[in-house]
Formats: C-alpha cells, sequence, structure tokens
C-alpha cells in the first residue's frame, strides 16, 4: 500500500502549483515567440510583473455596469481555479480522492468562467464587448462537443471520467497506444489551440477590433479586475495543457510523498508542460490566424478525429 | 519482431493513416493536401517495413523502400511542381463544404466498420482494424476526388484511395506478389505523369481547369 | 371585489398546491403508503379510480413546485394587465387540477378526461391574454395539434381497453404481457407521438413556441414547465409501465426511437432559441431543447431497462430524466416568471426594445441570471447535475452496450455538450441584451421593479434551483421510488450517494466510481472567490473612478450596445443550412449614393419543421379540401344522404 498525502493537502498542493505557475508557461511560450521571430523578447517572468503592476493600478469602470460587474473578475478566476483542484498534477492516487468533481465538472466550471465573463462583456455595452462575448461564446460551443467526444472516447477504456482515476489507470498503459488514443490526442491538440485562446482561432496579442475574441470582452476591465482576468487567462491555458497530459500522457507521476518520488514527479510535469507550450508556441509561429468563419471547420476536424477515436473503440 | 507488437503498431499506424486522411479532406491549401498525402506515404511504407520485420517476407522491405521512395518523395515533389509551374490559386475549392465532406467521412467510417463486421472471416488476428481502416482509406479517397474542383486535389484523392488499397492488401495478404506491385507503383507514377501534363497543357493552351469541362456539354 | 376573489382564488391554489407537495413528498419518502382511490362511477362501461404510485408522486411534486410559484405570482400579474381575471383565475383552478389528475389517474379513462381538461383549459388561457389576432392563431395551431396528438393517444387507448376488457391500468398492464412485439411497438409509437405531440417532440414542436408565449407569463411557465411533463409523463408510464413486457428488456427499436429523437429535440430546439428576439419565444423554444435532454435520459434507461444493461445503471439514467424534469421546472418557471415581470413593467417581449433593465428592476435581473446560468447547465445550480447524470449514464450505459449503441451515446453525449454550450450562449445573449448595457427604447427607460408577490414566486423557484443544485442527494431519495417501481432492483440513491448524501457516484459502487460533490467545488469556488476579491484589494486599495465605456472616441449611446440579432450572427452563419437565413436591406439615399438618409434591416430565420414538413401537409390538406368541394352540393339533402351511406356502410362492415 503507497502512502500518498491526505487527499485534500494533495489536492491543495497540487491546485496551487497549478495557479501559482501558470503566467510562467504563458511567459515561455511568449519568450519562444520571440526568439522564433529573432527577437530577444521580454523575460519569462513578465507575466507576473504585468499582473502585479496592474494590482497595483487604480480602475476605471464604465458608468453604464452594473455593480455586478466589479465581482465578474473576481468569480472568473475562482471558477477558473476552482477547476484545478480536479487534475492530476504530481501524484496519480490509486486509491482515495476527495470526491470534488471530474473531467464534466472542470469543462462545466470553465464554461461558467467564459459565460460571466461574457456577461460583463455584455454589462459596460460598447460594440467590442459584444462582439468578444458573441465570438468567444460561439467558439466556446464549438469546441465543447468535440471536448466530450474526445474525454468519452479515452473515458470508455477507463470507465470513469475522474481526471485522477483515468490518469491512475493509464498510466502503465502508456506504451501501449492505440490508434483511438492517437486520434484522440490530434483532437485535444486541435482543441487545446482554441481553448487557450491562440492562433489559428485567436490572437492573444492583438486589440485589433476585427480580430479581438477573447480580447474584446477585457477592453472594460482595469486595474486589480484585469489582473484577476488575466491571472484566469493564465490558469486556463495550464488547465487545458494539464488535461491533456493526464488524458494522454500520464507518465511521471508520484506514487508516494517521498521528496525525490515529488521531484520525479514535478520534472516530468514541467517536461510536458513544456512540450505542449513549445507546440502551442511553434504553431502560432508558423500558421496565420484564420478567419473567424473558418474555425469551425478547423474545430470539425477536430470533432471528426474524437469521433474517428470513439468509433474505433466502440465498433 | 514479435507478432503481437507488430500487431499493435499497424494498429497506431493505422490512426495515422486515417488522421492524415482526415487532414487532406480539411486541408484548405492545395500544398498542405499534398505534404498530408506524403506523410501517408510514408506511415503506410512504416506499415510495410513494420510487416515485413514481423513476418520475415523480403519482397515486403522492398515494396516499403519502393512506396516511401515514389510515393513520399517523388510523387509529391511532381505535383508541387505542377502547382508551381501552372500557378493555380492555393485554395482548395470544395464541390461541397468542407464541414459536409468530413462529416460523410464519419459516416464512412461507420460504414466500413459495420461492413467489417459482416465480413467477419476475412478479417485477420494479426492485423486488427486494418482492413476497415483500408476500406475507409479507399471510400474518403474517392470522397475527396468526387468533392474537390481542382485536378491535382484529385489526383491527391486517387493516391490516397490507392494508399488505402495498398494498406488493405498488405494487412490482408502479408502482401501481393512483388512484380504487382511494382506494378501498380508505377501505374501510379504514370498516372500522375500524364495528369500533371495534361494540367499543364490544358492550362497553358486554353487556361482553363477541368471544373470548365461541363461546358463542354452540348 | 374582482382583487380579492382572484387573490383568493390564486391563495387557494397555491394552498392546494402546498398540501400535494406535501403528500407526494410522502409518498416519495415512504411514509405515506401508495394510494388507490375508487372514484364515483360516471359512465356505465368502467369503474373510474385514481392512483399515486412513486412515479405519480413524483409529478406530483414537480406540477405543485411550479404551481406554488406561480400561483404566487398571478394576481399581481393579472392586475397589471389582464382582461376578465376572474375567468382566467377559474382556468387556472381547473388546468392545475386537470394535470394533476392525469399524473393520479388509476384508469385509461380518467387519464384522457383529465388530459382533455388539461388541454382545454390551457387553451382558454392561451387565447384569453390579450385577445389578439396572433393568440387566436396560435391558440387554433395548438388545440388541432394537441387533438391530433390525442387522436393517436386515443387509439392506443381503445385497442388496449379492448384487449383488456377494462380500462383500469392493472387490467392494462395484465393485458400487454400478452401482446405480440411489433403489436407492442406499435402502440408504443402511437403513444409517443400522441405525447409528444404534447411534449413539443421535434417535429412536433411548431405549436410550442407560438402557443406558450401567448398565455400569461404564470400559465406560460406552467405551461412550459409543467405540462410538457404531464406528457413526459405520459410516455414514460406507457413505456416503462404499461407496455412493458414482462421480464424481458424492452424493445431496442423503442431506447434508439427516443433518444434519436430527444438528441435532435436538444439540439434543434436550442439552435432556433437563439435566434428568437421574443423573449417570452425564447424560452418556449428552451423547453422543446430540455423535453429533448430528459428524453435522451429516457431513451438512455429505455436501452439499459429490463437486463439489457445493470438496473443501477438503468435506475441512473431514469434518474437523470427524472431530476432533469424536477429541474427544467424549477428554472424553466423561474425564467417564464422573470421574462413576465419584463413584460408586465416595459410592455415589451422584443428584446431588441430593451436593455439596461438590472438597474431598475435588480431583484428580477439577479434572479433571471441564476435562473439563466441553470438552464445553461453550469455548475454549481441544478441544471449542471442533472446533465452530469444524464453523461455518466450515456458513458457507463454506451461502454456496457458497445457497438453501433455505444457509438450513438458517444454522439448523443457530444450533442448534450453542444446544446450545453448553445444554451449558455442563448443566455449570454438573452440576460445581456435585455438587462444589460444601456436602455433601447423608453419603455425600457422608464421601467420599474415588480412588486413583492411576483418577486416571492421567483425566489420560491430560484431557492429550488440553488438546492437541488447544492444538495442534489436530496433529491435523490425522492426518486429512489419511481426508479425502483419502473425498472426493480434498489433505487437510485443506493449508488448514486453511496458516499455521502453530498457526494454524486457513477458506476460500480467503491474506488471504481466516479464521484463529484458540487458542494464542496461550490464550497471551494465561494472561498477562492472570497480570496480573490480580498487578494485585488490588497497592495493597496486603488482608486476608482466612473467613465463612459469606450466607443472609439465618439459619445456612447444605446445604439453602440450589441443587439440580440447580432449577438446570434456567428451561429446564423455557422448553422446556415439549418436556419436558411433571409435578410433584406433597405436603403434610403440622398442626392448621392454615399448620403444615406435611412438603412432598414429585416432578417429572419425559418424552422425547417415549418417549411418542409407542414407546409407540405397543409397544401395536401388543403388541395384534398379543393378535391373534395367538387362533390359538395351546397343542399342539405345531399349532406344527410351522405351521412346515412356512412352509417349503412359501416354497420356492415364493421357488425
Amino acid at each position: 500500500m503507497e502512502t500518498t498525502p491526505a487527499p485534500v493537502v494533495r489536492t491543495i498542493a497540487q491546485a496551487a502549483l497549478l495557479v501559482l505557475a501558470a503566467p510562467l508557461v504563458t511567459g515561455y511560450v511568449q519568450k519562444l515567440k520571440a526568439r522564433l521571430q529573432c527577437r530577444a523578447g521580454a523575460s519569462v517572468w513578465q507575466p507576473y510583473r504585468d499582473l502585479s503592476k496592474l494590482l497595483r493600478k487604480g480602475t476605471v469602470q464604465s458608468d453604464t455596469a452594473t455593480p455586478f460587474f466589479r465581482a465578474i473578475p473576481v468569480l472568473v478566476l475562482a471558477a477558473t481555479a476552482t477547476a484545478t483542484a480536479m487534475l492530476p498534477v504530481l501524484w496519480a492516487p490509486a486509491g482515495a480522492t476527495v470526491p470534488l468533481g471530474d473531467a464534466i465538472l472542470l469543462v462545466g466550471l470553465l464554461a461558467l468562467a467564459r459565460f460571466l465573463l461574457a456577461v460583463g462583456a455584455l454589462d459596460a455595452g460598447g460594440a467590442f464587448g459584444g462582439m468578444g462575448a458573441s465570438r468567444e461564446m460561439t467558439v466556446g460551443l464549438l469546441v465543447e462537443p468535440a471536448l466530450m467526444l474526445t474525454v468519452f472516447s479515452v473515458a470508455v477504456s477507463a470507465g470513469t471520467t475522474d481526471v485522477n482515476l483515468l490518469a491512475a489507470r493509464r498510466a502503465p498503459l502508456l506504451l501501449s497506444w492505440t490508434a483511438p488514443d492517437l486520434l484522440a490526442l490530434f483532437g485535444m491538440l486541435i482543441l487545446a489551440l482554441a481553448e487557450t485562446g491562440r492562433i489559428p482561432v485567436d490572437n492573444p496579442d492583438t486589440h485589433l477590433e476585427l480580430t479581438m475574441l477573447h480580447e474584446g470582452m477585457l477592453l472594460e476591465h482595469s486595474g486589480p479586475g484585469l489582473a484577476c482576468i488575466a491571472l484566469a487567462t493564465h490558469v486556463k491555458q495550464l488547465v487545458t495543457l494539464t488535461l491533456v497530459a493526464a488524458l494522454f500522457l500520464p507518465v511521471g507521476l508520484a506514487r508516494d510523498a517521498s521528496p525525490p518520488a515529488i521531484a520525479l514527479a514535478l520534472a516530468a510535469f514541467a517536461a510536458k508542460v513544456l512540450a505542449l507550450a513549445t507546440f502551442l508556441g511553434l504553431v502560432e509561429s508558423s500558421y496565420a490566424k484564420l478567419r473567424f468563419f473558418r474555425v469551425p471547420q478547423f474545430l470539425g476536424l477536430g470533432l471528426v478525429c474524437a469521433f474517428l477515436a470513439l468509433a474505433l473503440r466502440v465498433l | 519482431m514479435s507478432v503481437a507488437l507488430a500487431a499493435r503498431l499497424i494498429d497506431v499506424l493505422g490512426g495515422l493513416l486515417l488522421f492524415t486522411m482526415l487532414l487532406i479532406l480539411a486541408a484548405g491549401q492545395v500544398f498542405r493536401a499534398i505534404y498530408a498525402v506524403a506523410a501517408q506515404a510514408v506511415f503506410l511504407g512504416i506499415a510495410g517495413a513494420v510487416l515485413a520485420a514481423a513476418t520475415g517476407n523480403v519482397d515486403l522491405w522492398i515494396i516499403a523502400f519502393i512506396t516511401i521512395v515514389a510515393k513520399a518523395i517523388v510523387l509529391p515533389w511532381l505535383l508541387i511542381r505542377v502547382v508551381r509551374r501552372v500557378q493555380i490559386s492555393r485554395e482548395i475549392e470544395p464541390v461541397i463544404p468542407v464541414h459536409l465532406t468530413l462529416t460523410l467521412a464519419a459516416g464512412i467510417v461507420v460504414l466500413a466498420f459495420h461492413l467489417n463486421a459482416s465480413l467477419g472471416p476475412v478479417r485477420q488476428t494479426v492485423t486488427g482494424n486494418a482492413l476497415p481502416v483500408g476500406v475507409t482509406l479507399i471510400l474518403i479517397g474517392v470522397l475527396v476526388m468526387a468533392s474537390r474542383r481542382k485536378a491535382l486535389v484529385q489526383m491527391v484523392g486517387l493516391f490516397a484511395s490507392e494508399n488505402g488499397i495498398f494498406f488493405t492488401a498488405m494487412a490482408i495478404s502479408q502482401g501481393m506478389p512483388l512484380i504487382i506491385e511494382i506494378g501498380v507503383i508505377l501505374d501510379v507514377v504514370l498516372g500522375a505523369l500524364v495528369m500533371g501534363i495534361l494540367v499543364l497543357r490544358v492550362r497553358s493552351s486554353v487556361d482553363t481547369d477541368i471544373a470548365d469541362l461541363e461546358s463542354l456539354k452540348g | 371585489m374582482t382583487r380579492v376573489a382572484v387573490w383568493l382564488g390564486h391563495l387557494g391554489i397555491v394552498a392546494a398546491a402546498a398540501a400535494a407537495a406535501r403528500f407526494a413528498v410522502g409518498v416519495l419518502g415512504g411514509a405515506t403508503p401508495p394510494v388507490h382511490v375508487a372514484l364515483p362511477r360516471l359512465f356505465p362501461f368502467a369503474a373510474q379510480s385514481l392512483s399515486v404510485d412513486g412515479l405519480s408522486a413524483f409529478f406530483l411534486l414537480v406540477i405543485a413546485l411550479v404551481t406554488a410559484a406561480a400561483a404566487l405570482y398571478g394576481p399581481s400579474y393579472l392586475g397589471a394587465r389582464a382582461k376578465g381575471p376572474v375567468v382566467q383565475t377559474v382556468a387556472l383552478g381547473v388546468f392545475v387540477a386537470n394535470m394533476a389528475l392525469v399524473c393520479c389517474a388509476g384508469d385509461l379513462l380518467t387519464f384522457l378526461l383529465a388530459w382533455e381538461g388539461m388541454t382545454l383549459a390551457s387553451y382558454v388561457l392561451v387565447v384569453s391574454d390579450p385577445a389578439s389576432e396572433e393568440n387566436a392563431r396560435a391558440g387554433l395551431l395548438y388545440l388541432v395539434m394537441a387533438h391530433a396528438g390525442t387522436a393517436a393517444l386515443l387509439v392506443a387507448f381503445l385497442f388496449l381497453a379492448d384487449r383488456a376488457g377494462g380500462f383500469d391500468f392493472p387490467a392494462i398492464r395484465a393485458a400487454a404481457r400478452g401482446l405480440d412485439p411489433s403489436t407492442r411497438t406499435a402502440l408504443f409509437m402511437l403513444a409517443l407521438a400522441g405525447f409528444g405531440a404534447k411534449a413539443g417532440v421535434v417535429p412536433l414542436h411548431v405549436w410550442l413556441p407560438k402557443a406558450h408565449p401567448a398565455a400569461p407569463s404564470h400559465v406560460s411557465a406552467l405551461m412550459s414547465g409543467v405540462m410538457l411533463k404531464v406528457a413526459l409523463y405520459g410516455i414514460f408510464r406507457f413505456g416503462f409501465d404499461l407496455l412493458a413486457p414482462a421480464g424481458a428488456p424492452l424493445p431496442a427499436s423503442w431506447g434508439w426511437t427516443v433518444l434519436l429523437l430527444g438528441t435532435a429535440s436538444a439540439v434543434i430546439g436550442v439552435l432556433l432559441a437563439l435566434q428568437q428576439h421574443d423573449l417570452k419565444r425564447l424560452l418556449a423554444f428552451h423547453s422543446v431543447e430540455n423535453v429533448g435532454i430528459i428524453l435522451i435520459g429516457g431513451g438512455l434507461a429505455m436501452l439499459l431497462a429490463g437486463g439489457r444493461g445493470p438496473p443501477a445503471l438503468a435506475a441512473l439514467a431514469l434518474a437523470a430524466a427524472l431530476l432533469h424534469t424536477l429541474n427544467h421546472a424549477a428554472f424553466k418557471g423561474l425564467l417564464f416568471l422573470g421574462a413576465g415581470s419584463v413584460l408586465a413593467r416595459t410592455g415589451v417581449r422584443n428584446m431588441e426594445e430593451l436593455g439596461g433593465l438590472a438597474r431598475r428592476m435588480p431583484w428580477t435581473a439577479w434572479l433571471f441570471l441564476l435562473g439563466a446560468v441553470a438552464i445553461s447547465a453550469l455548475p454549481p445550480l441544478n441544471g449542471f447535475v442533472s446533465e452530469w447524470m444524464t453523461f455518466q449514464g450515456l458513458l457507463l450505459g454506451g461502454v456496457r452496450l458497445g457497438g453501433a449503441s455505444g457509438l450513438l451515446a458517444g454522439v448523443a453525449a457530444s450533442m448534450l455538450a453542444l446544446t450545453g454550450g448553445l444554451a449558455a450562449a442563448c443566455f449570454a445573449k438573452a440576460f445581456g441584451v435585455t438587462f444589460l448595457g444601456r436602455s433601447r427604447t423608453a419603455h425600457a427607460e422608464h421601467a420599474g421593479e415588480s412588486p413583492a408577490p411576483m418577486i416571492a414566486g421567483m425566489v420560491l423557484l430560484a431557492a429550488a434551483c440553488v438546492a437541488l443544485g447544492l444538495a442534489p442527494g436530496w433529491a435523490m431519495r425522492l426518486l429512489d421510488r419511481p426508479t425502483a417501481e419502473l425498472l426493480g432492483g434498489a433505487g437510485v440513491s443506493a449508488t448514486v450517494t453511496a458516499s455521502g448524501p453530498l457526494v454524486l457516484s457513477a458506476g460500480a459502487a467503491g474506488a471504481g466510481a466516479t464521484s463529484i460533490s458540487v458542494t464542496a467545488a461550490a464550497a471551494l469556488f465561494g472561498l477562492l472567490a472570497a480570496l480573490a476579491w480580498a487578494l485585488r484589494g490588497w497592495p493597496r486599495a486603488a482608486p476608482r473612478r466612473l467613465a463612459p465605456t469606450w466607443t472609439c472616441g465618439m459619445t456612447p449611446t444605446a445604439r453602440f450596445d450589441y443587439t440580440g440579432t447580432a449577438f446570434a450572427k456567428p451561429l446564423r452563419l455557422i448553422f446556415a443550412a439549418l436556419y436558411r437565413p433571409r435578410r433584406e436591406i433597405v436603403k434610403e439615399t440622398g442626392a448621392s449614393p454615399y448620403d444615406v438618409r435611412r438603412l432598414a434591416y429585416t432578417g429572419e430565420v425559418v424552422d425547417l419543421a415549418e417549411t418542409l414538413l407542414y407546409a407540405r401537409v397543409k397544401q395536401g390538406v388543403t388541395a384534398a379540401a379543393h378535391e373534395i368541394r367538387a362533390y359538395s352540393t351546397g343542399r342539405i339533402h345531399g349532406y344527410i344522404a351522405f351521412v346515412l351511406v356512412t352509417l349503412v356502410v359501416s354497420l356492415l362492415l364493421f357488425a
């Protein structure tokens, strides 16, 4: 019987790690992009500096917004951070987990964050918020069925949607990847590009009104509120990458609480996230942003991949 | 190489072949479709090599080698050359919307697996899902030919379809006689050459594409 | 005087609903034994009775919940607008009583009479609220569709009663055991068509989005939230109980049909809802969607029931369907009451003419938002819980069924996810355009908050949404009895809440199960929100000032705000094949084409069922009528002779 730390401690430690490390991943992707464009680029710690700067700034709020507008960044951050508690980062528990949530609740929480953000964008009025909200919700709803099919195709073999259990059960099977796993992984990578709001679906660096999706909704947020949303965006990105890693690369998860095991798990986690973040950066550097109405076609590829994965699995 | 490992590798390669097929279907640009079909040929060659290692059939090594050289290097090079020469627009022009073709492709997969269930006795244990995957590739290749306007993309569909036939043949019968395989590959190369020349000639003499052929009817 | 009568009537309904709820909870909790009451004989050929078992009691609870809220809400709402409030109060009472009677009927005759009473009473309510041409047409369509459905039911009922030699359920059950499979399936399909027409299953839904919004809002809440459920009760009662073969799985074709119809209704309902600007019509289309979601769970339970899958899984699927029935009643009731408040205060249903109401009607707005979160299946409210159970049922059931059924389950799950996403987009639009931003017209600008009784009605349903979301284990215990009765075996709570009342589990009991706790997740969410709230003021309390929304330097007006039409535009283009959108832009220019004086935009989408199916049926009927007209002489003697000939021929045929 292995000894992992108490489930509650484990969950809190993993969630805290995900929240704290999230801006670093964004920093890494930015740095990678800069180097690929032959620029020196800002330090990988830049997102932390941006956050601390925003936290110290004052707020300018739209005079049409309701009092609820102030609460939105906080709720968005809280929903996204709650989602982190459902992922295996360092440990793959064989036994008890905290019965907190599974992949479906995780997707639900991310959808809640998106919904609140869209409501906030409409709250301030103005065309940019509405446009951003409309587009973000559209992309979100196109991602969801494909994501569900992917989760489904992976869960069919393990019989559960609890991401912790999925990772634990699939860990010994890593070298026996089958065709459905592969197709599901390809589908998932396509969806990850959309979920993290990156090229070719969205461009995180643009503030040009015609190309904004996510950024359009943030225009009226400022100061600490904007900091909360920016942090939530970083966290969402890392949550997506961790989900991919947990579903398809559940390797190197620790079985106990000994320091070497934890160090090894940490290194494995870092390597996986680094690899996936490199994928994001490479795609972002080598593709152009798709026209908005081409996005459904791009996501359709992910949907069909996931469908094929499921078909190969059950037929 | 053990039979079980070979079966698993063929399974995974079948998944990769399907994925490249989807990439061909979803490609928005001619070049991407060509790269995808080249990648497909590489996976097909690897599948041949895996089967060769598993069965000890020397012919399969040769076929795998020829497949990679002819289909993953020569043909794509030829197609890309033609695309550059005729300077056609790079967008793929679908006859029916791409999302519809993707839906049809999903339907084809279900159909292929359904047929596979009724073809039970033919199915071989070593090759697992290879038969339905091969049938899927053949059918989707035809779908590409039917649903794309450009002659070059139709060529890509033909190659993909041919890859499917190859994969099915390899997986079921552990390879046809060498001479037949080589003949088939030569056929395809020849077909590509003829097609390429045709496209070039048609383009240079009347400045048109095959989609305009329908204006010929009375 | 009228006011007092209306109030007394409504309060009476509230009291009756409370009593019914108490009784239903008693039956469901096992405190009260199942009830069987013989009614006085009205007809010489049949004895009538009432009988309440678990399923009846559960639906009685659904009815009571929304009825209580609607009746609390009603008087103030009627006072604000309606003509003939006394008639409406009486009709409301008859309507609700008949719905309860349908669910408590112990024989087919009582069922049918109450069913008809329910239809007629609701028809009166549909056409009563401002008696306009449009409402009259909606009412006519409703009446035609409802009776076409009733006709299908009548055929099935009479066939069964003929076989059984009586109308009471035990006799019917016994007779159905002896049916051959194809007759059984034919009877089920007839019943499905009949009940489906009432439940608004695609493609029989066309009357629903026209009739439901026409009624006064609290009646809309009842029609959408409850009356559809009564039809679903019929499907469950017939599928799982009356027509079920003894000791064998239900025919696979039933499950497939219901599952496919459910999936189609869910997706098509919500897609059409997205393009509506009329707040109440939008909500009515969402009812089509939610009936679809319930049928997905029901169809899955049919596939799994009777030994094709483990009983625990069938119970999970059926419980998901039933719980969603209760949940939908709660949040749809809440949303209709919210829309009613907006309508009562502004006189407008078109959301493009509203906007900015959140500051003028804060209670209504935030309660509507709560309902929107719940219907979009977002955690931590009740919509999420039942959809989670449906997902788990589809996953585990799909694994168990394998093959084509497994793939169908996967596709249904994916479509359910799409439905959730579409619903979230739809309600971001509905809430945002109606309540947020600037007011677009004077109607919205001069609105005020609704009176307390109306808010009380909404708060009641909102509390149900929160309670069912945060403490779903409690609801599971209510579902034990219906699931155990219909499927045999232990009730659903034995597996779903095995690890405690606040933890939901699905799958094999013990370590293998997927467990979630919405309660714990919500607590964590609250904690983190508090933490983030503290964090944002942490380095120093930052100064805060107000400024106009950024509109590229121009003075912001309401015309800058995104409209509902604009919000839904991306989806209109993406799903153009389904919507067949049409748009027309009329441009009035001055001397030069660049001097645009006025731009008018009109656009619309179609419901394919209406244009493809019903238009053709209508054409056919009209053509047939023209044919027949050639034979009608207009002389009364000819008609009487025709009646005579018909009588003689039927006597010869059947005697």
